[in-house]
């Protein structure tokens, strides 16, 4: 990948707190937690807290992605036709962990302000380069964000929500559509 | 202070007024007290986190702001949402407060959505014998792909504009559609 690693790059403070935020979450079923008993959790001073996340925003969208690169990691996908299998995956781990897949969703939807909406973007869009070249640039465009909607917490949250369904029925649906979604392309794969 | 006849009806417009000049992280609860001329604790009595602010305000914006034109084929289902995104597009920050509204872990037991129920109705007279988990499936897939949530996606993170994102929820719509080729939508 190109992008450098957010998590790998963190010092032990910083993941002691992110750690506990994630904890606390999960615990208390908000994010509305105070620095105070994040610092408490994590062992170290609140001031400490601050000194690496000035704002509650700040902390909120480390912790995001903290929670997206350790709890929710995907194993990458080799083909693109191994990504409905990753979204099942993904699935499966949001409905474990529901107050966490609930953080990582609305985060994702703060727009520029926010954490990033597509991290597959570049994956999926180089996976697609590599084994259909023949699919041209705005269906490619438009396949990789299909995808990217679907290899996401927002769909366990949608579908949960809006359709109550249980994390059996939501895996089951999520895989469903990402393979509906590659069946115009299942035979053009470069030989 | 005396409370409006409609107290949270009231704070919720205060909040879309403010939503014009700041983000929803910028209004405080004393900007609403202010606003609607009630007092904080009016405001903490009927919200009583930001979360639930927040959930209450994306349910009032889609219904006072976006209002969900009446569809019952998957034509009309195409047509209103088009027209959604292009409503989402002229006002992005209403849409992105929509979107984050929907992606909250619920704070209360409110029903599905009305575009919820209106997929559902639609494709039970559309294909009454397709089978259950199949149209479960369908019925998932389109309300994910026309949600704001979609929308705001689309635009943060693929810059695409309203027609953009309606032409990628129609490819994946017939996609899905076109499961059920002996049905007369799959065309």
């Amino acid at each position: 990948m190109l992008e450098s690693d957010p998590v790998a790059e963190l010092t032990s403070t910083q993941k002691a707190i992110l750690t506990a935020y994630s904890e606390l979450i999960d615990e208390v079923g908000t994010d509305d937690v105070s620095f105070r008993l994040i610092a408490a959790r994590a062992g170290i001073g609140e001031r400490t807290v601050f000194r690496y996340y000035a704002t509650r925003v700040d902390l909120l969208l480390a912790t995001s992605a903290w929670i997206e690169g350790t709890i929710f990691a995907r194993q990458d996908s080799e083909s693109i036709f191994d990504v409905p299998l990753a979204i099942r995956e993904a699935m499966e781990a949001y409905d474990r962990r529901p107050e966490l897949a609930h953080v990582v969703a609305e985060t994702a939807m703060r727009g520029v302000n926010g954490s990033e909406p597509a991290p597959q973007r570049h994956r999926f869009d180089a996976l697609l380069r590599n084994e259909v070249p023949s699919l041209d640039a705005p269906e490619r465009r438009q396949l990789v964000a299909a995808l990217c909607h679907l290899d996401s917490s927002t769909t366990w949250v949608t579908m949960r929500r809006e359709l109550g369904m249980s994390g059996r029925d939501i895996a089951d649906a999520a895989m469903w559509t990402a393979e509906a979604l590659l069946d115009p392309i299942r035979d053009r794969t470069a030989r | 202070m005396e409370e409006p006849v409609d107290t949270p009806g009231a704070i919720l417009t205060s909040a879309v007024a403010l939503l014009r000049e700041r983000t929803f992280e910028d209004i405080t609860y004393l900007d609403l007290a202010e606003a609607t001329a009630v007092s904080e604790r009016t405001i903490y009595r009927r919200f009583p986190t930001r979360s639930h602010l927040l959930e209450a305000l994306a349910r009032w914006i889609e219904a006072e702001r976006f209002p969900l034109a009446e569809f019952g084929t998957p034509e009309q289902f195409r047509d209103a949402v088009r027209d959604r995104f292009r409503r989402y597009c002229a006002e992005p920050a209403y849409a992105f407060v929509a979107a984050r509204g929907a992606a909250l872990s619920p704070t209360t037991e409110a029903s599905a959505s009305p575009l919820t129920a209106t997929i559902v109705r639609m494709l039970d007279e559309a294909a009454p014998t397709l089978n259950r988990r199949d149209k479960q499936r369908i019925a998932a897939a389109a309300r994910y792909f026309a949600s704001p949530i979609f929308w705001a996606r689309m635009r943060a993170g693929f810059d695409m504009n309203a027609d953009e994102t309606f032409d990628a929820f129609d490819r994946a719509l017939s996609q899905v559609l076109a499961t059920t080729p002996e049905l007369s939508w799959a065309t």
